[in-house]
């Protein structure tokens, strides 16, 4: 496997809610493996994605890993640009009060530019 | 020009892994080139090599097996997808003590890392789910 | 850079306003699948912004039924164009 050319930059958007299906945990494993390749990685929660970082979240009951405690490997995996669409969030009346761990709102203005800067996009 | 394709839908349930089979085979056709085909998720049902099809319907493993195999092409199967579906090579057959394998031998099961890897050589990615 | 988006879901899915946020000028869309449906559907297609192309598969349109209800605004077009959409933009972004 190469590794050696210049970093790529991906964005993977994560729009499902957790549990429902297994889109939220494709999506976190396809990232951090491309986190481990040295790449660019953006990873932006929007639409029913934003679930995903409710604070207070215990699937024992459910037969299921809890997906937020997964999520704080985002940052292990030196993914620091992990954001959150603003809109997803209030049209969802969850405040950032709400969530995990602080993390960068997008605007839906800023989202073109996002797509644009990226060479590769995983949406799930 | 070198794509790659990724795969989530099983066959049977979506339309999605045929209209995967019809767009790789349309770019082929047209003179472009395979990086390789990643089966991901439900994806993985496109590589068992135990699924019967009716007579009047298309099997659709059979037939991303026949495009493999001619065009030499090099598909991957996401193990941790795979072994829980039951897609198992030989390999992991012998490892997990069961008493058959299941993935045709078209293709083979490796980590997420092949799909990152084809996505950097590649010239275009597109995904089927 | 410029994208092709594909979407497969029909218009109840509420999929395309998602995918809208992130059109710009020289992108295009290809409606694949039950994404097709939204052929029918004038008032969301003209909510897609001005200078993108809006493609439909031929072959899901016609194994639809809707072959004759296709908006204007829609190209109808056959595989060879959906590869060869993939190639005239810089990357694929798949709605599904």
């Amino acid at each position: 496997m190469s590794t050696t050319k210049k970093p790529k930059t991906f964005t993977f958007i994560s729009r499902s809610a957790p549990y429902g299906n297994n889109r939220p945990r494709l999506c976190l494993d396809a990232a951090l493996a491309t986190a481990v390749f040295e790449q660019k990685v953006n990873y932006l929660f929007m639409d029913d994605g934003v679930f995903q970082l409710l604070a207070n979240q215990n699937a024992d009951g459910i037969a299921s890993k809890t997906l937020g405690n997964a999520l704080e490997t985002l940052e292990l995996y030196g993914i620091d640009q992990v954001l959150v669409l603003e809109e997803s969030l209030s049209s969802r009346h969850i405040g950032s009060e709400d969530l995990l761990f602080p993390v960068q709102l997008l605007q839906n203005s800023d989202l073109q530019s996002l797509i644009d800067s990226s060479d590769y996009v995983i949406n799930l | 020009m070198k794509f790659s394709i990724i795969v989530y839908a099983a066959p049977a349930s979506s339309q999605a892994a045929s209209t995967a089979l019809q767009f790789v085979k349309t770019l082929l056709h047209e003179g472009h080139d395979i990086y390789r085909l990643f089966f991901f998720s439900d994806g993985v049902h496109n590589t068992n090599r135990l699924v019967v099809a009716p007579q009047d319907e298309m099997n659709l493993p059979q037939e991303w097996h026949r495009l493999i195999n001619n065009y030499e092409i090099d598909s991957v199967a996401c193990v941790s997808s795979a072994i829980k579906r039951g897609i198992i090579n030989e390999q992991e057959a012998k490892r997990h003590e069961l008493d058959s394998s299941t993935l045709l031998d078209s293709s083979e099961i490796a980590g997420l890392g092949q799909m990152v890897d084809a996505m950097i050589n590649s010239d275009r990615v597109v995904h089927f789910g | 850079m410029s994208t092709l988006h594909t979407l497969n879901k029909a218009p109840s899915a509420q999929l395309l306003a998602s995918c809208i946020k992130t059109l710009q000028k020289g992108d295009a869309i290809i409606f694949i699948e039950d994404g097709v449906y939204h052929v029918l559907e004038a008032a969301l297609l003209e909510s897609i912004p001005p200078k993108v192309g809006v493609y439909g598969l031929r072959e899901d349109i016609s194994a639809r039924g809707l072959a004759d209800k296709c908006e204007e605004s829609i190209e109808v077009v056959g595989y060879r164009s959906f590869v060869e959409l993939c190639v005239e933009h810089d990357k694929i972004v798949s709605w599904f």
